[in-house]
C-alpha cells in the first residue's frame, strides 16, 4: 500500500515535470516552425516597411536596446543604494522589514499599473508625450526589486571575515563599502541587472502608452515626444491588427528574436546566480 | 617543567611598574539573555606579550574583541566597565572607533586575504588611512614585509594574487597588513592554529621580534606556545556559565604556581 502510494506520487510529479517541459518545447516548436523563414540577415538590418509586412526589425531592436539600456543605467544606482541601506545603514530591523516589504510589494504591482502611472505622471503631467526616457524610467522601477534583491543576497553571502578584517584595520564605513562590499558584490549587481534586462526587454504594458509606437520613427532626437519602436509592442500590434496572425512569418520571426534575447540574458546570468545560492548555503 | 620552576627567581617585590598600555577594569560583556564575561580587570605593559588561555567558549575572543571595540560589530552585545589604551578610555563618547582600531590592530585565526595582489593586500588599510606617495607605498611595503620576514619570499611576486601564497605566508601577510597601519598594539586570535609547525615557528619568532616595538595580546590553545612566548598569562575559564578571568600572572608563575584549581586542571595534561 505504502509502496503504491510512493509510486503514484512519483508518477504524478514526473508527469507534471514532463508536461511543463512539453509545453515549453511545443511552444518553441510552434514559433520556430512559423517564424524561421523570416530570419534572414536583412530581417535584422532593414527598417520596417509597409506596416510590418515588409522589411526588418532593426529599429525595433535598437528601440528595445535603448529602453532597457536606459532602465539599467537608472536602476543600478538605486539598487546599490537600497542594498546598502538594507545591509549597512539600517540597524533597526523594523525599518529593514519595511524596506524589504516595500521592495516585494513593488515587485507585485501589475505592470499595466506602471504604464498608467507613467501615462499620468510623465506623459501628461510633465508633458513629455511619448518618450523613450519615460519607458526607461518605468522599466527601471519595474526591475528595481529584482536587481536590489540579487545584490542584497550577494552582500549577505559575503563572508563576515572580510568586514571584520577591514574594520580591524581601522577603515570607516564608507571605506569598507568602497573597498570591500562593492568590489565583492558587483557580480550580484550584474546578475540582477541581466535578469532585470531579460524581464524588461519582454514587457509591453508599461511602455505601450508611454514610450513606444508601432511605426514612423527611427532614433530618438530628444526627450519630448520622442518615442522609439520596440520588439514587444511590434509583436503586440502585428498580432492585433493582422488579418491572420498565425500566417505572418515576420510576426513569429520577431517573437523568436525577442525570446532568444530574453533567454540569452537569463542564461548569461545563470552561473553567477547559482554561485550566489552556493555561497549563501556555505 | 620541574627544572624550569626550580630555577625561577623570586618575583620582585613591589618594584615600580611603568604605566600599562592597556588597562582593563571591571569589563563585563552580556547579551540580553546571558552574561558572557564576568567582570575582568587586568593590565598589559608596553612591549609585553600577554597571552590569554582557557577552554573553548569561555569568552577569550569576546574579551579580545573588546580591546579594539570590534564587539561593536556584533549586534546585541552589551559591554560595561572601563578599558583604556595609552591612558585614554576607549569606550568614551568622543572616541573615534576607527582610529582606535588602526592603533589596536587585529589578526584573526584564519588569514583573511582580500582578492587582489600581495602588494594591494599589504597596503589595504594603510593607503586608505593616510595619504601615501608612490615612493612611500614602496618603502612601507618593503619594510613591513621585511619585518614579518616575508620579503625574501614574495619580493618577485608582489603583483601576484595573494591567495596563491601558502596559509603560513598569508598569515604573515595579514600581520604585515596590520603593521603597515602602524599600530601600537596587536591583538591576535589564535594566529597559528591553522598553521603547520614550521609556519607556527616563523610566526612565534616574528612575535618575539615584534614585541620590542609593540604590545601584543594573543589567544592560544597551545600551552607550549604560551609558555614559549608569553610574558604574562591570563586564564579565562567558565564559572557558572559565564566566562571569568580567573587568574593573571607572569608566565612562569602561572605554570609553576597556579593559584586557582581551574588553571591547574587546564594546564595538567591529564
Amino acid at each position: 500500500m505504502r509502496r503504491a502510494l510512493d509510486r503514484t506520487l512519483f508518477l504524478a510529479s514526473a508527469s507534471c515535470g514532463v508536461l511543463a517541459c512539453a509545453v515549453l518545447v511545443g511552444f518553441l516548436a510552434i514559433i520556430f516552425s512559423r517564424g524561421h523563414s523570416a530570419l534572414t540577415w536583412s530581417f535584422f538590418t532593414d527598417e520596417m516597411r509597409q506596416a510590418g509586412t515588409g522589411g526588418g526589425i532593426v529599429y525595433n531592436l535598437v528601440g528595445t536596446a535603448i529602453l532597457v539600456g536606459t532602465a539599467v543605467v537608472i536602476c543600478a544606482p538605486f539598487a546599490i543604494a537600497i542594498a546598502l541601506l538594507e545591509r549597512v545603514y539600517l540597524h533597526n530591523s523594523t525599518l529593514r522589514r519595511i524596506l524589504i516589504g516595500g521592495i516585494y510589494t513593488l515587485n507585485g504591482v501589475p505592470t499595466i499599473l506602471f504604464g498608467i502611472f507613467g501615462l499620468i505622471v510623465f506623459v501628461k503631467f510633465f508633458g513629455w508625450g511619448k518618450s523613450w526616457l519615460t519607458g526607461g524610467i518605468l522599466l527601471a522601477a519595474l526591475i528595481l526589486p529584482t536587481v536590489s534583491v540579487a545584490l542584497i543576497e550577494r552582500i549577505k553571502s559575503m563572508p563576515r571575515k572580510y568586514l571584520d578584517a577591514a574594520a580591524g584595520l581601522g577603515l570607516n564605513e564608507s571605506q569598507i563599502i568602497w573597498s570591500v562590499i562593492l568590489p565583492q558584490s558587483w557580480g550580484g549587481l550584474l546578475t540582477g541587472l541581466l535578469l532585470g534586462l531579460a524581464r524588461a526587454a519582454g514587457e509591453t504594458a508599461p511602455i505601450m502608452f508611454t514610450a513606444t509606437i508601432f511605426a514612423g520613427v527611427s532614433l530618438p532626437h530628444g526627450i519630448h515626444d520622442s518615442p522609439v519602436l520596440s520588439l514587444p509592442y511590434h509583436i503586440f500590434t502585428l498580432t492585433q491588427d493582422s488579418f491572420d496572425p498565425s500566417q505572418d512569418a515576420r510576426l513569429w520571426g520577431a517573437a523568436i528574436v525577442l525570446l532568444m534575447l530574453v533567454l540569452l540574458l537569463s542564461l548569461i546570468a545563470l552561473p553567477s546566480r547559482l554561485r550566489i545560492h552556493e555561497e549563501a548555503n556555505d | 617543567m620541574i627544572e624550569v620552576c626550580a630555577q625561577r627567581e623570586a618575583p620582585p617585590v613591589m618594584v615600580e611598574r611603568p604605566q600599562p598600555v592597556i588597562a582593563v577594569r571591571n569589563l563585563a560583556v552580556r547579551t540580553s539573555a546571558r552574561l558572557i564575561l564576568r567582570e575582568a580587570s587586568f593590565a598589559v605593559e608596553r612591549s609585553q606579550i600577554f597571552v590569554l588561555i582557557g577552554p573553548s567558549g569561555a569568552g577569550k575572543t569576546t574579551l579580545l574583541r573588546c580591546l579594539n571595540r570590534l564587539t561593536d560589530l556584533m549586534p546585541g552585545l552589551q559591554v560595561t566597565g572601563e578599558i583604556s589604551v595609552a591612558e585614554k578610555s576607549i569606550y568614551g563618547p568622543s572616541v573615534d572607533v576607527n582610529a582606535l582600531r588602526a592603533r589596536v590592530g587585529m589578526i584573526f585565526q584564519q588569514p583573511v586575504i582580500f582578492p587582489g595582489s600581495v602588494a594591494a593586500n599589504v597596503l589595504f588599510g594603510a593607503k586608505r588611512l593616510r595619504r601615501m606617495s608612490r615612493a612611500e607605498e614602496e618603502t612601507s611595503l618593503e619594510s613591513v614585509l621585511r619585518e614579518v620576514a616575508l620579503w625574501g619570499e614574495v619580493k618577485d611576486r608582489l603583483k601576484a594574487p595573494a591567495l596563491a601564497l601558502s596559509v603560513g605566508q598569508q598569515q604573515r601577510l595579514c600581520i604585515a597588513r596590520a603593521l603597515a597601519v602602524q599600530p601600537e598594539v596587536l591583538l591576535m586570535d589564535e594566529p597559528t592554529s591553522a598553521l603547520d609547525p614550521k609556519s607556527t615557528q616563523a610566526i612565534e619568532d616574528l612575535l618575539l621580534r615584534l614585541k620590542a616595538s609593540r604590545t601584543i595580546v594573543l589567544i592560544t590553545h597551545n600551552i607550549a606556545q604560551a609558555r614559549r612566548i608569553a610574558d604574562w598569562i591570563g586564564c579565562v575559564y567558565l564559572r557558572d556559565g559565564a566566562g571569568e578571568l580567573v587568574e593573571t600572572s607572569p608566565c612562569e608563575e602561572i605554570f609553576c604556581n597556579p593559584r586557582s584549581h581551574e588553571v591547574r586542571e587546564y594546564l595538567s595534561p591529564l
